[in-house]
């Protein structure tokens, strides 16, 4: 953990890791013999549901809830269904939650491996959402296919080679390892989505390399807030950030670099790819990687690295500064995580239930202005709508940076977090309900 | 397997700086402490007493008063503390205990726990204490009456009552040095320019207080007074003698820079700075008190969040795509 330095005059200033030098092949997790899917779709009890308990799934399968469900899982693995139960995310959205036994002989459903003769958006989006990094196909042939567009219009692909928070090294990895392969994959992605404007953003460390020569490359610095996407976008590619909007709806659409070769390599290979190439840090700080297929419980994982877990100690999924805390070690692997980090009892910082004592430090680093010590007094009161209107709510960014700082070790971060969520979920009933009149 | 361990479940970031409102507490008092000290030696043990009676009574009457108002004590962030012990500095040796525990009672109850507690002041506590002490019993802070026992080996004469009396024919009889080397009649902590001075730089390099407040208020402080000065030389004293006499110092780097009553944004630190410094030359010279420094301070305390309202645009707002 970073502390605060003994001269705090000046704010401090985060760095993002750079990928070590000349890195290890990751390890390969063997496939274990219980798998867990999340499908992002809750159980509706008055529906007739598709899949049962015992039901026999192959490799590659897609599990569809519903008749007319849109949503679905492939099975990485042919397996038995074990478990279907309800399944609560972070902010309380509801999936479903799959357990496959996995069955000794591997029996591959070749509807994919069929239908791929040419490479196509529509095609990918009905086989290959959730394959390693988690490719935005949805969102791509939504947008490509006019009628179900909601207004956006995807005009530039961004390829992302950096990572999302300070100790992540992922993708920075998965480009450095298969950098030879990329102006290929460019091209594929190119044929694939129709879209011709695509650049690379990457570490300005990283993109010397040969390699990289002729291509469209965005350097960012390593500093840490210039690696979010709305950073990525406002600074390096002078697309204003508009507060409230998502980068899709300013017809941009990020792409992991992870998921861009699972992509390319579910294509040259005929089968969806589900080897998940995740960083592990100890902690002590020492980072291993692994690639494990997606549904692996996490505990697989740590047992064959030998990363050791106790009683209190923090699982975080992501970074220390935008990730999330796993509560059990039978969460699986999802196809966009990218880190794993263990943090000792010890050393968790605790927050408290102070008030904002006016410091100004949460001001002075915010990377957006927003003024954080007024608008967190007005979350603190559940005044979203007041908070969003004259206190730039929606100008955050996330970065997580003035919970970090704060002396008052207020949970500022959070509270941001879910002022937005309240809001969205009004607009979003509003939405439903002007929908219903 | 049916042995799970228990983990640890929170919401990002799982960081933290390390810092903490205890931390800074400390960090003020350990910047004070060469200016008390120095205050200890000159004044004796009657200014020990009254330091340590005015922390004591200001931690106590915050307990007290959480107590009674069935919140959760919290002295141990020291922040009565150091209100207690900014009042306590402010106080001439001398003082009788009622008057001390009388102080600390307004400061921390009226000045702090009434509006909420800590965070919700909308004046620096401390300074509201003086400021209603002063004006109840204006005998208690005569610090020439006050001394007048003890044995001092300079002119023991409280500088800003001998100019608001005598005129600036007086600021020979005070060379600036001694006035640094705390060779002045005046508070137990305020006295000794050099170990506030040196307490406030090392609190501005920790990042405890805001350098721009202080160098606002130093600078608006030698500016009015100079333009006093050079309008009527006869009249009004230098802009130094002004810096180093009376609360001047402690206020540009204790006084001012209290955190929730003063501005954050760079901009209004520096209006905020420098308003104060013009009050308290404008009540000095014009006003009617010796030292204008608490009620310039309280005024600016007033003006803060207005002020801090002019702030730089947020991400993305302001542009033309924007729709409201």
């Amino acid at each position: 953990m970073i502390k605060r330095s003994f001269i705090g005059l000046t704010e401090p200033k985060l760095k993002c890791d750079l990928v070590e030098p000349g890195p290890k092949e990751p390890e390969a997790i063997p496939i274990p013999p219980r798998l867990i899917l999340l499908l992002n779709e809750p159980l509706d009890s008055t529906k007739e549901i598709l899949v049962k308990k015992g039901d026999m799934v192959k490799k590659g399968e897609r599990i569809f809830l519903y008749k007319e469900s849109k949503e679905y899982v492939s099975a990485p693995v042919s397996g038995t269904i074990t478990t279907v139960a309800p399944f609560t995310g972070d902010f309380g959205e509801l999936a479903t939650y799959l357990v496959v036994e996995t069955n000794a002989k591997q029996d591959i459903d070749k509807s994919f491996t069929e239908s791929i003769s040419i490479p196509d958006i529509q095609t990918a989006n009905s086989y290959l959402r959730g394959i390693a990094g988690n490719p935005p196909l949805k969102l791509l042939a939504e947008a490509a296919d006019g009628a179900k567009s909601n207004g956006i219009n995807i005009k530039k692909i961004i390829i992302s080679g950096i990572d999302q928070d300070i100790l992540c090294t992922t993708r920075q990895f998965v480009l450095t390892r298969f950098r030879d392969e990329l102006s290929k994959s460019v091209a594929f992605l190119k044929q694939l989505t129709g879209i011709n404007d695509i650049s690379i953003v990457m570490p300005d460390a990283l993109a010397t390399l040969s390699a990289f020569n002729g291509m469209n490359i965005v350097k960012i610095s390593s500093d840490y807030v210039d690696s979010l996407s709305p950073m990525v976008m406002d600074k390096y590619l002078g697309i204003p950030f508009i507060p409230n909007k998502s980068c899709e709806e300013l017809g941009v659409c990020f792409i992991s670099i992870e998921a861009l070769f699972s992509l390319v390599k579910s294509y040259s290979e005929k089968r969806p790819v589900y080897e998940k190439i995740i960083t592990i840090i100890d902690k002590k700080g020492k980072k291993s990687r692994v690639s494990a297929t997606i549904g692996t419980p996490i505990h697989r994982i740590f047992t064959k690295i030998g990363v050791e877990t106790a009683e209190k100690d923090r699982i975080i999924i992501g970074g220390p500064l935008k990730g999330v805390a796993a509560y059990t070690l039978y969460y699986p692997v999802t196809p966009d995580m990218d880190t794993l980090m263990v943090q000792d009892s010890s050393i968790i910082p605790t927050i408290s239930d102070y008030p904002c004592i006016n410091c100004g430090k949460c001001v002075r680093i915010c990377p957006a202005n927003v003024p954080v010590n007024v608008l967190v007094r007005y979350l603190e009161a559940n005044l979203y709508q007041d908070a969003a209107d004259s206190y730039d709510l929606f100008s955050c960014i996330e970065c997580g940076l003035c919970s970090y700082v704060c002396s008052a070790k207020i949970p500022i971060f959070q509270y941001i977090r879910l002022g937005k969520h309240e809001l969205n979920k009004i607009e979003l009933d509003m939405i439903k309900e002007a929908e219903n009149v | 397997m049916f042995k799970q361990n228990k983990f640890t479940v929170s919401h990002a970031p799982f960081w933290h700086d390390g810092d903490s409102i205890k931390e800074m507490n400390l960090n003020i008092m350990a910047a004070a402490l060469p200016a008390i000290l120095f205050g200890v030696i000159q004044f004796g043990m009657a200014a020990l007493g009254v330091m340590c009676l005015s922390i004591a009574s200001a931690m106590a009457w915050e307990a007290l008063f959480c107590m009674a108002a069935k919140r959760q004590i919290v002295i141990h962030d020291y922040n009565a503390a150091v209100i207690g012990m900014l009042f306590g500095m402010m106080l001439p040796a001398t003082i009788p205990w009622w008057a001390v525990i009388t102080g600390t009672f307004v400061c921390v109850i009226v000045g702090q726990q009434i509006f909420g507690g800590i965070g919700a002041n909308p004046f620096n506590p401390a300074v509201i204490g003086i400021a209603i002490l002063t004006l109840s019993w204006k005998h208690l802070f005569d610090f020439d009456t006050a001394l007048v026992n003890y044995q001092l080996a300079f002119t023991a004469l409280d500088p800003l009552a001998a100019l608001k009396h005598q005129g600036p024919g007086v600021v020979e009889m005070f060379p600036l040095s001694s006035l640094l080397m705390g060779s002045q009649v005046g508070a137990i902590g305020s006295v000794f320019g050099i170990g506030i001075i040196l307490g406030g730089i090392y609190l501005i390099i920790r990042g405890y207080i805001r350098w721009e407040i202080s160098i606002a208020y130093i600078a608006g402080i030698i500016i009015t007074a100079w333009i006093f000065n050079i309008t009527d030389p006869a009249k009004y004293a230098t802009p130094m003698f002004h810096l180093f006499t009376g609360y001047t110092l402690l206020g540009a780097f204790f006084l001012a820079n209290d955190s929730s009553s003063s501005p954050i944004n760079l901009i209004p630190m520096f209006i905020y700075g420098v308003m104060g410094g013009f009050m308290t030359i404008l009540i000095r010279n014009i006003g009617v008190y010796p030292d204008g420094t608490v009620y310039a301070i309280l005024l600016i305390n007033l003006i803060n969040p207005l002020i801090d309202k002019i702030r730089p645009k947020a991400f993305g707002k302001g542009c033309k795509q924007c729709v409201k």
